[in-house]
């Protein structure tokens, strides 16, 4: 009874840190009973809690006892499985070592002990109230979508793509993409396309996708110079193709203009690592396959073209694209944690 | 824990500086009540102290009073022992004259002192010698003389002198004593 008088006296500090490749996002919101009262947002050059983002966020924490720190799970150990069913799970992974919770009694999501104890040995220095995985955060801001039907689901941060595939809020295939350690798996699953190759899975409505994308990956991994002289000019030639009249497509006239050399590289990257992930899902009989048509991307980093482009050429997806403040989602997650 | 990995670590009010601020205000109260409470017990023990030294001082001033009357007492004793001696010593002063009074040949055989008078027992050879010798001297301190005479052995005679002074002069004596 005491601690909820003093609850309601204080304004609660919701810290929500993103990490980035290079440098850690901090979003804070001082939310008082009435609702929001302010926010802020800032990014330092680092992974690590340095004396500046300690300094930072020890300036809000201390306003309020009542202070939140929250962080979106960056282990690349982590992933989602299409059951909740304790009994089911080791079908689809080894959970040994791992942490995972349930969304909804219907799917799960997971991530590696020991990641999630590094994460709370980094930022032991303010604290961790709560670790989110990338999936809940896409789920959560697809929940609009997901109830319907089959589609691709993705989440494109700096360094990581978490993909999903749901069909009617069930939960297919999901799989979370590093792209820090991306060359060597693209490395190992493209040899391992190759090996395949001879396989032909056929498909409901007769397209062999797993063909033409490990076909196109190859290339494009080969030969990337050459892929590089083509967006050059794909960015003059396909600009008005890319402008289709979708309510969730974002094609800003500022994404374009940033797609400079290195976005494009870490666009195809990310094109890659999906198309791999998604030629895994259709070729492994564990998941329930089915032939994707379209798909959502919850972009946070602002991607160019070129990653939906050639999703809809290569994989002839039709896409849409949602820009996420990624940050705000994870605030809106630790406000559902606590019941406000 | 409805989406988190973990579980948030307990929200308190309490945190370290107000721990800080609290321990310090706690200690200064208690410090301030310490202090009230010795105070009121110094209050109590002079109280206390007071009621006792009040007693004592009536306890002493009844005493006082006692010995002042025991003084007194004693003072009126003295008075008195004073008095006593004083009349002893006029009274032996007295008997000394007394005797002195008494010739040689008249023999004493018995002396009464009274409050007011003297009543003497004797033999003498005869009337006149008592007359003359012991009579007149009689007369000139006692008012009242009376003399009764019964004849002895040998043609002496007995004689019992009563003689009595005044009741007025004899309180006068003994004031002036």
């Amino acid at each position: 009874m005491l601690a909820k008088i003093f609850e309601a006296l204080y304004l609660k500090v919701f810290v929500n840190i993103i990490v980035k490749r290079a440098s850690t996002v901090v979003y804070i919101e001082l939310y008082s009973k009435k609702g929001s009262v302010d926010n802020i947002n800032a990014e330092f050059e680092t992974i690590e809690v340095n004396e500046k983002l300690l300094e930072f966020i020890t300036s809000y924490t201390r306003e309020s006892p009542y202070y939140y720190i929250a962080v979106l799970d960056y282990s690349s150990l982590q992933g989602a499985l299409p059951t909740c069913s304790k009994n089911k799970l080791p079908y689809y992974y080894d959970l040994s070592d791992c942490e995972y919770k349930c969304y909804d009694d219907k799917w799960a999501y997971y991530t590696s002990k020991s990641e999630l104890y590094e994460i709370e040995k980094t930022y032991k220095a303010v604290g961790v109230d709560f670790i989110f995985s990338p999936f809940v955060v896409l789920a959560k801001f697809f929940k609009d979508k997901i109830g319907g039907h089959l589609a691709l689901y993705a989440l494109v941060q700096d360094s990581f793509v978490s993909i999903a595939v749901f069909e009617n809020s069930k939960l297919l295939y999901a799989e979370h993409l590093d792209m820090n350690t991306s060359n060597e798996v693209d490395d190992i699953l493209l040899t391992h396309d190759m090996e395949e190759e001879a396989l032909d899975l056929e498909m409901d409505d007769g397209i062999d996708l797993e063909n033409i994308d490990v076909e196109d990956s190859g290339d494009a991994i080969e030969d990337l110079s050459d892929i590089e002289d083509l967006d050059a000019i794909e960015e003059i030639e396909d600009f008005d193709d890319a402008k289709d009249v979708e309510e969730e497509l974002l094609e800003s006239d500022d994404v374009l203009d940033e797609a400079d050399e290195g976005s494009f590289n870490e666009d195809y990257q990310r094109f890659s690592l999906i198309q791999t992930s998604i030629a895994h899902f259709y070729k492994d009989e564990k998941y329930e396959s089915a032939f994707l048509e379209n798909m959502y991307i919850a972009d946070a980093v602002g991607v160019s073209s070129d990653l939906k482009k050639y999703l809809e050429e290569e994989m002839f997806f039709n896409v849409y694209i949602r820009h996420i403040e990624i940050d705000a989602e994870v605030c809106e997650l630790t406000k559902e944690e606590l019941g406000l | 824990m409805k989406y988190s990995y973990i579980k948030p670590r307990k929200k308190t009010p309490f945190t370290a500086d107000v721990q800080l601020i609290v321990t310090f205000f706690s200690i200064t109260i208690i410090m301030l009540i310490s202090t009230y409470a010795f105070l009121l017990f110094k209050d109590y023990s002079f109280a206390k102290e007071r009621a006792n030294l009040m007693q004592s001082r009536i306890e002493l001033e009844k005493n006082i009073e006692d010995m002042d009357q025991k003084i007194a007492y004693i003072k009126e004793q003295k008075a008195l022992s004073e008095k006593v001696f004083t009349q002893n010593m006029v009274l032996k002063d007295s008997i000394a004259n007394l005797f002195d009074l008494v010739p040689e040949r008249i023999t004493l055989s018995r002396a009464d002192l009274l409050q007011n008078g003297l009543i003497l027992y004797g033999v003498t050879p005869n009337k006149d010698v008592y007359n003359f010798m012991l009579q007149a001297p009689l007369r000139s301190i006692f008012q009242k003389t009376y003399t009764s005479f019964y004849p002895a052995d040998g043609g002496w005679l007995h004689f019992v002198s009563t003689n009595y002074v005044n009741e007025d002069e004899g309180e006068e004596l003994n004031s002036e004593n």
